[in-house]
């Protein structure tokens, strides 16, 4: 059980693109953090601590916190740095959900951020291989293994088409999220022409399967249950996270047993919250989908089916917005990949989902429960579940 | 705010570091074995048997030291690979890498485990790759200590 509960009561996030030269750093962070505060209906002499973080090794910018203090407002509060690759901005929400629950703090910001066009997205990621073995050969995130792996399962037809249908519901999402980054409008019957006509990254990965490469920031405001219940704000409240690690190398490919991060982390989570049936229980899911290849496998992982039904969940739509269980309303990582603001984007978009707050791209239906995942290094899970009710904590009960 | 009119200036720079990695032991041992001996030696772990390429310091399930060393390969079956088209850049040199060119995990001869070795495959059309096939490992003439002392992988 948590100590004191805690509420995500600001969202700010820039609009991400592949064109932010008209600022630079801390003025992007400064749009986002603005963005959370009016969300938040506060300023930042309120803020107690400010959590930053991203990937030095895309910008280069060694202590980022110290340089985007005159953009975050950080001047004379505490603050913590979290970099831990693609999963950085989940666990700035981990972070900043341990300060406030643990007393520490009232209310803190915590804010990822990416600007990637000032680096090389790729080049950056291969540096983060071993430095004795793997940097002569790792290219950056991008393997067509698990096209492989897919098409050898369910046919080379069914399964190209499976993940372009994935990669269309996303881009149809993300035409109705105004910070997404591509927004290309594609519908169905492109599908067959992407499927022939889109060069190849790796294997049967192209380029439309693949993330994009986005300039973006997102800031959160976290507050402790008396704070949200004194401002009278919306809040979605974190409910509970896992974090799962797996081992530091990329080659357990050999003789394979090992039980995905993403199977381990939702049966862990799942298991106790009372979740039996996620599809049921949960309204919508923010997954951080690096393509649409690992958008559709991760689909079977998480939501812990087996088989094809998550084939058939793509096939029949019923990951669209409108559909029985909506994935990546926002478009998600395939439309907008500030990589340091992108797990944290995931939390973000359930967050503005749960409280109501997601315009054209908000899910209809009525809910409770949201999910939203990252990822990151040797495919590491972070799975974070929020509530529209706050749930039993230690102080409300003393 | 930004003028329309205003001209924005970007200022663009290469970073070039030169750097020095210390392998330590297990590692040094591993690559030492690659470069005098031709040889590809993975250790195995004390408790659960498993073998670890590269060579680990310690196996990370059991929590113990790895010290013991059984030669492996050089021949094995290629368990994944990928066929890369995109041309990034190599962070060693800066400069871009000459696409295509195809990565491999290979289950070497002997291994025990899930370990591959990861590495190049020096085949890039698509219709003659296939996973299970049998592949062996090409060492190069001038080895340095490197994971290069192997130049790749052929199909046999």
């Amino acid at each position: 059980m948590k100590h004191r509960n805690v509420g995500i009561i600001g969202v700010g996030q820039t609009v991400h693109s592949s064109h932010r030269e008209d600022v630079n750093q801390p003025e992007l962070i400064h749009e986002a953090v603005t963005a959370a505060l009016a969300d938040a209906g506060m300023t930042m002499a309120d803020v107690d601590c400010v959590v930053h973080g991203n990937m030095e090794l895309f910008e280069m910018i060694h202590q980022p916190d110290m340089w985007h203090v005159i953009g975050d407002g950080a001047y004379g509060k505490p603050g913590i740095r979290v970099t831990t690759g693609g999963t950085t901005g989940a666990t700035l929400v981990c972070a900043a959900d341990a300060l406030v629950a643990s007393g520490l703090h009232d209310i803190v910001l915590a804010i990822g951020f990416e600007k990637l066009q000032e680096g090389h997205t790729t080049g950056g990621i291969t540096n983060m291989a071993d430095p004795l073995w793997g940097r002569e050969i790792q290219t950056g995130a991008l393997t067509g293994m698990t096209a492989d792996a897919m098409i050898e399962e369910f046919g080379e037809e069914r399964a190209k088409k499976a993940a372009m249908k994935h990669r269309v519901i996303m881009d149809k999402h993300a035409m109705k999220n105004p910070y997404a980054h591509r927004r290309f409008g594609f519908t169905d019957e492109m599908i067959p022409a992407m499927i022939a006509n889109t060069p190849p990254l790796v294997g049967d990965l192209t380029i439309v399967h693949m993330c994009s490469q986005s300039d973006g920031a997102c800031a959160m405001i976290f507050a402790a249950e008396h704070v949200v219940k004194k401002l009278g704000k919306k809040a979605a409240w974190i409910q509970d996270h896992v974090t799962v690690h797996r081992e530091e190398t990329f080659n357990l490919f050999g003789n394979h047993t090992e039980v995905s991060t993403m199977r381990y982390a939702a049966t862990k989570l799942f298991g106790r919250n009372g979740i039996t049936d996620p599809r049921k229980q949960i309204g919508v899911f923010e997954m951080y989908d690096p393509s649409s290849w690992w958008g559709l496998d991760w689909t079977r992982e998480f939501l812990l089916l087996s088989g094809d039904e998550h084939l058939k969940m793509v096939e029949n739509g019923d990951i669209g917005i409108d559909g029985s269980f909506p994935i990546n309303p926002s478009g998600g990582v395939v439309a907008s990949n500030p990589i340091g603001a992108t797990a944290m984007v995931r939390v973000a978009e359930a967050a503005l989902q749960i409280r109501g707050l997601a315009g054209e791209r908000q899910v209809k239906r009525d809910f409770d429960l949201a999910l939203a995942s990252g990822f990151g290094g040797t495919l590491w899970t972070v799975l974070v579940l929020l509530a529209k009710n706050p749930p039993v904590s230690e102080e409300a009960q003393s | 705010m930004t003028d329309a009119k205003q001209e924005l200036i970007t200022l663009p720079q290469i970073l070039s570091i030169p750097q020095r990695f210390a392998t330590g032991p297990i590692m040094g041992r591993f690559l030492r074995e690659l470069r005098d001996n031709k040889r590809i030696m993975a250790n195995v772990c004390p408790k659960c048997g498993r073998f670890q390429l590269p060579a680990r310091e310690v196996c990370a399930i059991c929590r113990v030291p790895v010290t013991d060393f059984v030669e492996v390969g050089p021949e094995g079956v290629i368990q994944s690979f990928d066929l890369v088209y995109y041309a990034s850049p190599d962070p060693l040199t800066g400069k871009a890498r000459k696409a295509p060119y195809t990565t491999t995990n290979v289950l070497l001869d002997g291994v025990k485990g899930e370990d591959t070795l990861w590495h190049l495959l020096n085949e890039t059309d698509p219709k003659k790759i296939k996973r299970g096939m049998r592949v062996r490992a090409v060492f190069n003439e001038v080895r340095t200590g490197s994971m290069h002392d192997i130049k790749y992988f052929e199909i046999i």
